[in-house]
């Protein structure tokens, strides 16, 4: 059986893909799914936390999060695309302030 | 090696693969639907991990919803150009990104290794403790409509915040 050491280490391995696609890629629709992955990274730890631990509270928690990220996603994908037609570059590179 | 590990492996293996896919494709749609296939990795390690209903909330919610939203973005973005770009724009940044992710590997992985969080997580390795169980639902029911009845309140007052956010970014490019 896998133990709770290997859960927390794919959960870590995830985290540290989705940062380093934060840091490198320079497209903020793909900025924002690697922030997702982060978000999921930290779930799968929960997750396992609560299996190995006997806990549901780390569950409840899972939920609540999903919850968070499904608000953030609509938020930030309605900046991005108000962004874009302001802008018609969504490169993060070249966008260098937020007033309209 | 019983069938649950097997799966278990076989499905950390593709939640690896397809987190390096999302990173390394330059094609946004692409990279949308290696994401799905993430989540959906990641919705049966939930499940092998005796969080069925999170695995359930997590195909419907993430590879549904949020992820139809995220297709639609592509479509309206229209990411043609940015695919000519290389996918680094530069190679000082691939390296920056690399030592980011490896500090951060080191930093949790110390973390991991610490006597402190190993003792607390000593009772996880004891194969004599009851596991949360498969049938855990009415304990997550209860804890958050009882104790988490306020959060649970909060989230949906959040919901409703984000939409109402949403409808007024939308409105303001119509009246331009």
């Amino acid at each position: 059986m896998f133990g709770i050491g290997f859960v927390l280490s794919l959960a870590l391995s995830i985290f540290a893909l989705g940062a380093f696609g934060v840091a490198v890629r320079r497209d903020p629709l793909v900025m924002f799914i690697c922030i997702e992955m982060m978000f999921n990274a930290a779930n799968l730890a929960l997750v396992g936390l609560s299996r190995y631990l006997g806990l549901v509270q780390g569950h409840a928690l899972v939920f609540i999060v999903v919850a968070v990220a499904a608000a953030e996603v609509a938020v930030g994908l309605g900046i991005i695309i108000a962004i874009f037609r302001t802008e018609k570059d969504v490169n993060v590179d070249h966008l260098s302030e937020l007033r309209g | 090696m019983g069938l649950n590990d097997a799966l278990f492996a076989v499905f950390a293996l593709g939640a690896l693969c397809s987190a390096l896919a999302v990173v390394l494709t330059r094609n946004t749609v692409h990279v949308a639907l290696h994401f799905v296939g993430h989540l959906l990795c990641l919705a049966a390690l939930y499940s092998l991990l005796d969080a069925p209903l999170l695995g359930v909330l997590q195909v419907m919610v993430y590879a549904g919803a949020v992820m139809v939203l995220f297709l639609f973005a592509v479509m309206i973005l229209d990411m043609r150009e940015q695919e000519r770009e290389p996918l680094f724009s530069s190679r000082g940044q691939a390296f920056g990104g690399l030592v980011l992710a490896g500090l951060l590997l080191a930093l949790l992985g110390a973390a991991l290794g610490h006597d402190r969080l190993a003792s607390a997580l000593a009772p996880a390795a004891d194969p004599a403790l009851p596991s949360v169980g498969a049938d855990n639902i009415p304990r997550v029911a209860r804890l958050l409509f009882r104790e988490g009845a306020l959060v649970f309140e909060a989230v949906g007052v959040l919901l409703l915040t984000a939409v109402v956010a949403v409808m007024v970014m939308a409105k303001r490019k119509l009246e331009n």
